[in-house]
């Protein structure tokens, strides 16, 4: 705790991307639980600084958790309201839609495989458009591979949403106790803990929860941005329904690596599928896309999720790909936060566990204690 | 609910006495559950009646003087309670400080480490104390020692670094009882150095 400033061994650091790597294992088995934990924590970060505002003015903690809880369910009810007419009268095309723009996205390949062939002597010689034409014969055509992916594709989609909207109803409970009983349950751990390792305890518990907000509340300005920035370039290049479709790609890019390329394929389809003679409004789209990524990189990742996790970037990368192959998707996604967390945690368990003096405080204290409550039990 | 007489920490029934000053009078909020209990008393929680009596106590706490009720309530979700027995230390002198301390009950002793015979100060109920922790990153510059068993009220520099961008009006009145607290001792330092001159 005194002198020079800790910094963690190799032995610590191994402790540490073990317990992650372990995290990440249980963390899948239990995926069930996991996102909308996630997603109830997202929900507390974004709607405490309201409730803290609710306190001044009077109200009581419980009384906040309750009307905050209740109104973002009562605003998710509204906009489910208004969303399920639009929904009913698009249900029956849903898989109509999905082949169409699957075809168009086919379509686009073949388009541009074509237009390489014609301009570069190297894919000429190679000739893929004509084994990519062989392909679509055999799979029945366009319009044949296209209804095929959807009718495969959309049914797992939907089943998936299906067994996953039960447990992300936990999401708003979550919400309701974190903002309810999370200062008391911050209280209870510090409470537990010995008078010797109370300081630097609440130093860990602060860097904890200092991480954790900035990482969710970063998450979704960048997520706000990314949105922002992708409608309106959509909207200028005239590709239709740009505000959801800027919506659904910043949230796939919440996956790394795997969200981009899916949202980048998502804009190309809808693109091709929108100007079926027209590849170059594909090419911008493209284009849009990887200026947006760049500027999410380089401008707004520093400004809002930024240096929350002070990783190293190369163990960045790495723990993500660990993250994929150890928990798939869901380690892509949950690899970094977990990190941030273990890694507060075990640089300050070695910095208490390595300290001396505060150990012998801790021994010091306890015998303290135990002489208090023998005084009356000497034989 | 009876009152009871119980001696200095000392266990009664399965909880134990929280200030554990001996001979005193204690009622049901004056003791701490251990074990179960203190899950127990997390999720069934205090009687409101039971808060606003604490929260009346801490506002009469120096640091918290001129706060509303209302600002109370806050500030008591950022406030952390521990009880130290006569002799243990609370913080050494070199220490990162992270935390300012308020005496709810007892006395402390202020002292260069090691020289716990000579010190610097004794400070009672109300007094507070590693007050420097809350402006800047400096290391602790003495040790402090419970002169007697005592109940300090902490605040985390991480907690106040918090209110003051959540609720600036509460952290500005806090942080002008510090300049106070401050004030007075420079006041104090310039007399003696006068003094000795």
């Amino acid at each position: 705790m005194s002198g020079a400033a800790y910094r963690s061994g190799p032995l610590v650091w191994c402790a540490i991307l073990l317990v992650t790597g372990l995290l990440l294992f249980l963390f899948q088995k239990i995926l069930w639980l996991v996102v909308p934990f996630l997603f109830g924590l997202i929900g507390y970060y974004l709607l405490v600084p309201l409730q803290r505002r609710l306190v001044l003015g009077g109200m009581s903690r419980d009384a906040t958790a309750a009307l905050l809880s209740a109104g973002t369910a009562a605003l998710a009810v509204g906009l489910a309201v208004l969303a399920l007419p639009w929904a009913g009268a698009h249900l029956g095309s849903w898989q109509e839609l999905a082949s169409q723009y699957i075809e168009g996205g086919l379509r686009f390949v073949a388009d541009t495989l074509g237009w390489m062939e014609t301009n570069h002597s190297f894919f000429a010689r190679v000739h893929l458009s004509g084994q990519w034409t062989k392909y679509l014969g055999e799979m029945g055509g366009l319009s044949g591979l296209g209804d095929k992916l959807a009718g495969t594709y959309l049914a797992d989609v939907a089943l998936t949403v299906a067994a996953w909207l039960p447990s992300m109803l936990l999401a708003p409970f979550l919400t309701f106790f974190f903002l309810r009983d999370g200062w008391r349950f911050k209280k209870f751990l510090s409470d537990a803990v010995p008078n010797a390792f109370f300081e630097r305890t609440l130093y860990l518990l602060d860097q904890v929860d200092h991480t954790a907000q900035l990482y969710f509340r970063g998450l979704i300005k960048l997520t706000l941005l990314d949105t922002v920035c992708l409608a309106a370039g959509l909207w200028l290049i005239g590709v239709s329904a740009p505000l959801a479709l800027g919506l659904t790609t910043a949230t796939l890019a919440w996956v790394p690596y795997v969200g981009s390329i899916l949202g980048c394929l998502l804009v190309v389809l809808v693109a091709a599928t929108d100007f079926p003679g027209d590849p170059a409004v594909a090419y911008a789209a493209i284009g849009l896309f990887v200026v947006v990524r760049l500027l999410d990189d380089f401008l707004f990742m520093p400004l809002t999720v930024g240096k929350s996790l002070k990783l190293h970037p190369l163990l960045t990368v790495l723990m993500i790909f660990v993250g994929g192959a150890v928990a798939g998707v869901a380690g892509l996604m949950l690899a970094l936060p977990l990190l941030g967390v273990v890694m507060v945690l075990g640089e300050t368990a070695g910095q208490i566990v390595t300290d001396p003096r505060l150990r012998a405080r801790h021994d010091f204290a306890r015998s303290l204690r135990d002489r208090q409550v023998r005084r009356d039990l000497r034989l | 609910m009876g009152l009871y007489e119980v001696g200095a920490g000392e266990y009664f029934r399965n909880i134990r006495v929280r200030i554990v000053r001996a001979g005193l009078r204690a009622c049901r909020r004056d003791v701490l559950p251990t074990g179960s209990s203190a899950m127990l008393n997390f999720f069934h929680r205090r009687q409101s009646s039971e808060r606003l009596r604490e929260l009346e106590q801490l506002s009469r706490l120096s640091l918290f003087v001129g706060l509303t009720h209302g600002e109370m309530k806050i500030v008591d979700g950022f406030v952390h309670e521990r009880t130290f027995l006569k002799d243990e230390v609370i913080f050494d002198e070199g220490d990162d400080g992270e935390a300012i301390y308020i005496i709810f009950d007892g006395t402390v002793t202020i002292c260069r480490q090691g020289q716990s015979e000579q010190p610097i100060a004794l400070l009672e109920r109300g007094s507070f104390f590693g007050e420097l922790a809350l402006l800047d990153d400096a290391p602790r510059m003495a040790q402090a020692r419970a002169a007697e068993n005592c109940t300090l009220i902490v605040l985390f520099r991480g907690d106040f670094l918090n209110l003051m961008q959540a609720h600036a009006l509460i952290a500005s009145k806090i942080a002008l009882q510090l300049a106070r607290h401050l004030g007075q001792r420079l006041r104090v330092a310039v007399r003696g150095e006068q003094a000795a001159l």
